[in-house]
């Protein structure tokens, strides 16, 4: 660490910035899925880091594809050519995970909405357990990553002073900017949205004035898992995929969705940014503190704050 | 007197004897009659079974989930294997006694601040301080990292009574310990739930506010449950510490062990004391042994939860009885539902057959 000399240091702190807010941008897709989940559905998902896996999983399958119809990468618009192709990759192998919610849904969760809550917790745990063994039955037991992809990812970066910052990363971070504006919008402005929202505030009168609870219920266990899933596939780019990547995000996702308030989007993205935040200067300036800090922020918000940052809404409150 | 015993005698049912003997006989000799099967897995079975049963009583009466179970149970593991390295203690008693106040300490300051939430939110409490004790046993450098700690002093087993034992002997002393820990403590959970304070916590989970309003201090009560849930917890981590002798956060303090805990719980049955025993064997057996026969292990116990939750709502233990009930109309096995109470009459008839001779 060259983080002695003031210039450095001050480069430093804006390279680790970036990065945690990188970290929070991925944060943010995942936890962003779990709080829809459970603030309209009022299921606490446990399986949802798998669903993030998968979501990885499948785009090191899909992106070889898309890196054959990428322009040559020696111009800079080549170089942002495929970056963006890299992210549609994401977006499309993504789009997987919408029919795997709505069966989720359908098959396993509509039976059990009525009974305590307990036994959704298992059910979903008893699926983490069952996707697990899915994913190390169709892609194996090693770690999977798309070298192709790696290293033109790398080598296209912008420069910050000493440091070189990679494209890629910048895309990440408008991207989740982007979707973090996008639901706001569907869920504050568009009739489904609306429809909801309704449902999550009280059921029973969803049902009387017309909504098809059942479908609604469908449609967000189904965008909840392609979120996931998407913050898995935007992660597994400039990494690998392996079979334990799950486990992190999920316990990350329940301290960012208690921070920010128990089904609140806003919530989720503050809460994901001030954890990304946090852990990656932590990592920086004094890492045994990286693990606990997400955690210790969490007790504090429940005991003095138990709503969370914005506060929670619909039957959950 | 003899009006007393011939009643005793006269009560006198086959069955009673059957399942307790079943209890007292079945601990000890576990190990031979089940082939394939090691002692040490056995004996984990009956830790995880002890912590699981401590688990059970929070839930099956104030109906609060816990998360985080594996802290008190990691703490107290961690103590005992903070006095073998650091403060030098051979004796495996004195570390066992280290490991039950740890567990009882951390429970009764985490409940302290807890006990006053509700629902979700006293669930994802103890998640997170459950988070953050692993999180600072990864972190930190006294506990070695993930590395974990020895619970050996100078390359030594812990010694009985200034001895050191040759390490089957070792074995089977801490197997003997577990059992006997899980007989006493299975009692003493049926002491609780037939006692006023039992019925107190019985209150408590049916509607809070009414407790309230009858005059139960709800947030004393929870309290109260939840550190002996902790001490239950720190009995089996001091065990596990005793039994493993290398202790490190991933198999004692990570949030998926507490996980495994609440399942073995709802498996077994948690309105049932026997239930969350035979639970916790089941789990470990199947998270243990499964994974010498079969590469999709996690898929089996995935498919035992999911059963449980769409086929048997009541866990296996609680199934059982509702069938037996149902049969006859009245509960034929009852030391399934409440094991030591029958285990009490049983002796007290034992005894009077014996005076009675």
């Amino acid at each position: 660490m060259t983080g002695l000399i003031p210039g450095n240091m001050l480069e430093e702190l804006f390279v680790q910035t970036l990065n945690g807010i990188y970290y929070g941008s991925i944060l943010f897709m995942i936890a962003s899925g779990m709080t829809v989940i459970l603030g309209i559905l009022g299921i606490l998902n446990l399986a949802h880091g798998e669903l993030y896996a998968i979501g990885a999983y499948t785009t090191t399958s899909v992106l070889g594809y898309v890196v054959g119809i990428s322009p040559p990468l020696s111009t800079p618009f080549g170089t942002a050519a495929f970056v963006f192709l890299v992210i549609s990759g994401c977006f499309v192998a993504s789009l997987l995970l919408l029919p795997i919610g709505a069966i989720i849904e359908r098959v396993l969760m509509k039976p059990i909405y009525d009974r305590h809550e307990l036994y959704q917790l298992l059910a979903t745990f008893g699926l983490l357990f069952v996707l697990t063994d899915a994913i190390r039955f169709i892609w194996g037991e090693r770690p999977v990553s798309v070298s192709g992809v790696y290293s033109p990812l790398s080598f296209s970066a912008i420069p910050v002073g000493e440091f070189q910052y990679p494209f890629y990363n910048v895309l990440v971070i408008v991207t989740a900017f982007a979707l973090f504006g996008l639901l706001l919008y569907f869920f504050s402005y568009t009739k489904y949205g609306r429809i909801i929202r309704a449902t999550a505030i009280n059921r029973e009168m969803a049902t009387a004035i017309g909504i098809n609870q059942n479908r609604v219920f469908t449609a967000i266990f189904a965008l909840g898992a392609f979120l996931a899933g998407f913050g898995g596939a935007i992660f597994v780019p400039p990494t690998a995929a392996n079979l334990d990547m799950g486990t992190t995000p999920l316990i990350l996702s329940f301290v960012i969705i208690v921070i920010g308030g128990l089904g609140s989007i806003r919530g989720a993205f503050a809460a994901a940014m001030i954890v990304g935040l946090l852990s990656r200067w932590a990592t920086w300036l004094y890492p045994q503190f990286e693990i606990a800090a997400p955690f210790a922020i969490m007790i504090a918000i429940l005991l003095f704050k138990p709503e969370g940052l914005f506060g929670t809404w619909s039957e959950l409150s | 007197m003899t009006t007393n015993i011939t009643t005793l005698v006269s009560s006198l049912d086959r069955r009673h004897f059957l399942g307790t003997g079943a209890l007292f006989i079945l601990l000890p000799v576990l190990p031979d009659i089940l082939p394939g099967v090691t002692l040490g897995s056995i004996t984990r079975g009956v830790l995880f079974g002890i912590t699981a049963l401590g688990l059970a009583l929070l839930i099956r009466h104030t109906m609060l989930v816990s998360f985080g179970n594996m802290a008190y149970f990691g703490l107290g593991a961690y103590a005992a294997a903070f006095g073998a390295t650091y403060l030098q203690v051979r004796s495996a008693i004195l570390l066992f006694v280290l490991a039950i106040a740890a567990g009882t300490l951390a429970a009764i300051v985490v409940g302290y601040i807890i006990s006053s939430h509700q629902d979700i939110y006293f669930a994802l409490l103890t998640l997170g301080f459950a988070g953050l004790v692993h999180a600072l046993a990864i972190g930190s450098e006294l506990t070695n990292y993930s590395d974990g700690l020895s619970v050996r002093t100078e390359l030594a087993r812990p010694t009985f009574f200034g001895a050191e034992l040759p390490v089957e002997v070792y074995e089977l002393g801490i197997y003997y310990l577990a059992a006997v820990c899980l007989v006493v403590l299975l009692f003493f959970a049926w002491q609780i739930i037939t006692s006023p304070f039992g019925r107190a916590l019985q209150a408590i989970g049916q509607n809070r506010q009414r407790a309230t309003f009858i005059g139960i201090n709800v947030r004393r009560y929870v309290w109260a449950v939840f550190v002996i849930s902790g001490l239950y917890a720190g009995v089996a981590g001091g065990l596990f510490a005793l039994l493993e002798l290398h202790i490190r956060p991933g198999n004692t303090l990570s949030v998926f062990r507490s996980g495994e805990l609440l399942v073995m719980v709802i498996v077994g049955g948690f309105r049932t004391l026997l239930g969350p025993i035979a639970g916790g064997f089941l789990i470990t057996y199947l998270l243990d042994t499964v994974r010498f026969y079969t590469d999709y292990y996690y898929t089996v116990t995935g498919i035992v939860l999911l059963t449980v939750v769409y086929l048997l709502p009541d866990g296996i233990v609680g199934t059982l009885i509702r069938r037996s009930q149902t049969a006859d109309g009245k509960t034929s096995r009852r030391w399934l539902s409440d094991g030591p109470a029958v285990v009490v009459d049983s002796a007290k008839q034992a005894l009077g057959w014996v005076k009675f001779w």
